[in-house]
């Protein structure tokens, strides 16, 4: 089983491989710088809704399919949140992996 | 349990209702837009919409000519900018049904850190459902067009097939996918996902 560190890489590859995959369905120019600061949602993120959905879309398939449960990234918890998930890839991952904790202690 | 429709299925739609919102509203579409729209229409944003009108003079006559069982909008950010369009046409109450259409966010930089393309849908969804009390709400979208599809099936719009050759663009005869939204999935599903989004929009409690 991966210990911490490692579940916090193999959450980073899974949200790097949705922002991967919607790199090659935009415009050069539209394309967003992928790491562990790129902005999701706000004035300073590059991503419009649409992209915003598709990246949540493909992170909640791989999640759900790599630890066989349903997780969800927009419920109530999320949004209630004092930062949100959404703020940067760092602040998703934080999220995710508090998610991980509780259906499957690392 | 689902309330009685506020507009009767026998009366006149009569003229499109202005729809206001937290972050824009919706107000109708006019032969003033004709200039703007036709800029958005034209912007690579729009690479996946069908044809459009030539000239800022033909968008007038296209936006006058527009039918009564039509509802046009132009989305507007709320104190701001107009920054897309999105419409519901072929209102059919008899049948209870409409096709939600020409949805493009024409100046995305006016919306950054808003919800507005999910608010803008909830409006037209709360109309078409809440308001006149349709059961389904329809759609196409050409094949290509794929971050659309995947929003509007994540906003709970079920795949019902493909359309062959359904358009022509820049010569090429290009598929579309068909989708749908019935009232129950609209409020089991749509709703609760468009309030998720919708809230990534709003303060946070602790936030700066």
């Amino acid at each position: 089983m991966a210990g911490a560190a490692g579940r916090r890489d193999e959450v980073l590859a899974i949200i790097f491989e949705a922002l991967e995959s919607l790199n090659q369905e935009l415009e050069p120019d539209e394309r967003v710088e992928i790491g562990p600061a790129t902005p999701l949602f706000g004035a300073d993120a590059k991503l419009d809704s649409l992209s915003l959905v598709s990246v949540i879309v493909d992170v909640e398939t791989a999640l759900t399919v790599k630890w066989d449960a349903p997780i969800s990234l927009t419920d109530d918890r999320a949004m209630s949140r004092e930062i949100s998930p959404f703020d940067d890839v760092g602040a998703l991952t934080d999220y995710i992996l508090e998610l991980l904790q509780e259906i499957s202690p690392a | 349990m689902t309330e009685a429709p506020a507009i009767a299925a026998t009366k006149p739609l009569g003229p499109a209702p202005s729809l206001e919102g937290e972050f824009v509203r919706l107000r109708p579409l006019t032969v003033d837009d004709a200039a703007i729209t036709h800029r958005w229409r034209h912007d690579a944003r729009a690479l996946h919409l069908n044809r459009s009108a030539a000239t800022v003079a033909d968008q007038a006559r296209w936006i006058a000519g527009r039918p009564a069982n039509e509802f046009n909008y132009i989305i507007e950010m709320i104190g701001g900018p107009a920054i897309g369009m999105l419409s519901l046409v072929t209102i059919d109450l008899p049948n209870r049904r409409a096709e939600s259409a020409r949805f493009l966010i024409g100046d995305e930089a006016a919306a950054k850190g808003a919800p507005a393309a999910v608010e803008a849908m909830k409006l037209l969804y709360e109309l078409a459902f809440d308001r006149l009390g349709l059961e389904r709400i329809y759609g196409v979208i050409e094949e290509r067009n794929q971050r659309m599809i995947k929003w509007q099936k994540y906003l709970g719009m079920a795949e019902e097939g493909r359309l062959r050759r359904h358009l022509r663009m820049d010569g090429e005869f290009v598929d579309v996918v068909s989708l749908s939204l019935l009232a129950d999935e609209y409020r089991a599903v749509t709703v609760p996902r468009m309030g998720g989004l919708m809230a990534m929009g709003r303060p946070r409690a602790g936030g700066a």
